[in-house]
């Protein structure tokens, strides 16, 4: 902005140039009895806001050299400043309050606004991962086919029975004193896949083993065989009363399956 | 609104919602206690308006009448 000592200094060397902006309210005719008077448009987009801006063609020339004009000068009295009022916030129009109150609060209020946004984008988000990846888990049906109870009062001692379970045979075998005390006895030296009777079993007299012979996947038949436990028919491999391989072309001991013992008179496999 | 909120809106806004890390965290526990509210809220609408039909409120008339027969 100019002062006034400014504009008095000015007057010397400028030649001031009325603005080409055309008047907002135009002139009107006073014959008519209805004063027909348009109002002023109110702003509201940056297109009708710049309207109201001065262009180029407003300027301020001072010559006083055979040249012509040597400076342009942009004027700024007459320049009407844009009113931004619509949007801004109602209670920071109020040159009563403090700024930073009013910005913080309004401030406080967007944030809280993106951020409930943000909660619900979470939430939904998160059900529809919830949705597709619990679609690839297993379904109820399989499920309630994955377990199988056995009553361990059915199985007598030194009897061996066969169960299916998830589309294998499954060998509960209920084992006798002699039979126990002779497994946890062997040396492990002279076994193929060491492993001791006590990490095969968690009660000694129950061994809980799949019937599938690591061999080939035949199943083999029990109370056979040089040890008195397990014979695959198909190759000729021999196993003891722990499911471990001593004889015959197998690799691995039978594997036993995620099992335990709800109660005393209760098997849960699986 | 009066002085009090204002400070309590600065207090948040100071606390959470200033710097980026604290305004995702915010986002993240706040998720969780929505997610709480809103499942038990429609759960609970939902047992309210079907109050009667479900296998759970059938349950409990099929074991008195088995305990009646008994």
């Amino acid at each position: 902005m100019m002062s006034v000592g400014r504009v008095a200094q000015l007057a010397a060397t400028s030649q001031i140039v009325p603005s080409f902006l055309r008047p907002l309210i135009p002139p009107i005719a006073q014959k008519a009895d209805k004063l027909i008077v348009q109002e002023n448009e109110i702003a509201k987009t940056h297109y009708s806001l710049s309207k109201q801006l001065a262009n180029l063609k407003l300027a301020v020339s001072a010559s006083r050299s055979l040249a012509g004009t040597q400076q342009t000068r942009c004027a700024h009295t007459d320049i009407r400043i844009p009113d931004f009022s619509e949007y801004r916030r109602t209670d920071n129009k109020s040159n009563r309050k403090s700024e930073d109150s009013n910005l913080m609060r309004g401030r406080a209020f967007t944030y809280l606004l993106v951020g409930s946004g943000g909660i619900a984008a979470a939430y939904s988000g998160k059900a529809i991962v919830h949705q597709f990846v619990s679609s690839m888990s297993a379904s109820a049906d399989v499920l309630a086919m994955a377990k199988i109870d056995i009553k361990l009062g059915d199985i007598p001692e030194g009897k061996h029975v066969t169960f299916k379970w998830r589309g294998k045979p499954l060998f509960v075998r209920h084992r006798t004193a002699e039979e126990i005390e002779s497994e946890k006895s062997v040396n492990l030296a002279e076994l193929r896949d060491p492993q001791h009777d006590d990490d095969r079993v968690q009660k000694s007299e129950w061994l809980v083993i799949l019937g599938v012979c690591t061999h080939l996947g035949c199943v083999p038949i029990a109370n056979a065989g040089d040890y008195g436990g397990y014979y695959c028919p198909c190759h000729g491999s021999h196993y003891d009363c722990s499911g471990r391989i001593r004889k015959g072309p197998a690799p691995l001991n039978l594997e036993v399956p995620f099992y335990e013992f709800t109660d005393d008179e209760t098997l849960v496999v699986g | 609104m009066g002085v009090n909120t204002v400070s309590i809106a600065t207090k948040i806004y100071q606390t959470l919602f200033r710097r980026t890390s604290t305004f995702a965290l915010t986002i993240v526990v706040g998720t969780l206690f929505f997610e709480r509210a809103f499942d038990e809220g429609t759960g609970y609408i939902f047992d309210r308006i079907n109050a009667g039909k479900q296998y759970k409120d059938l349950k409990k008339q099929l074991e008195l009448r088995a305990a009646k027969e008994e």
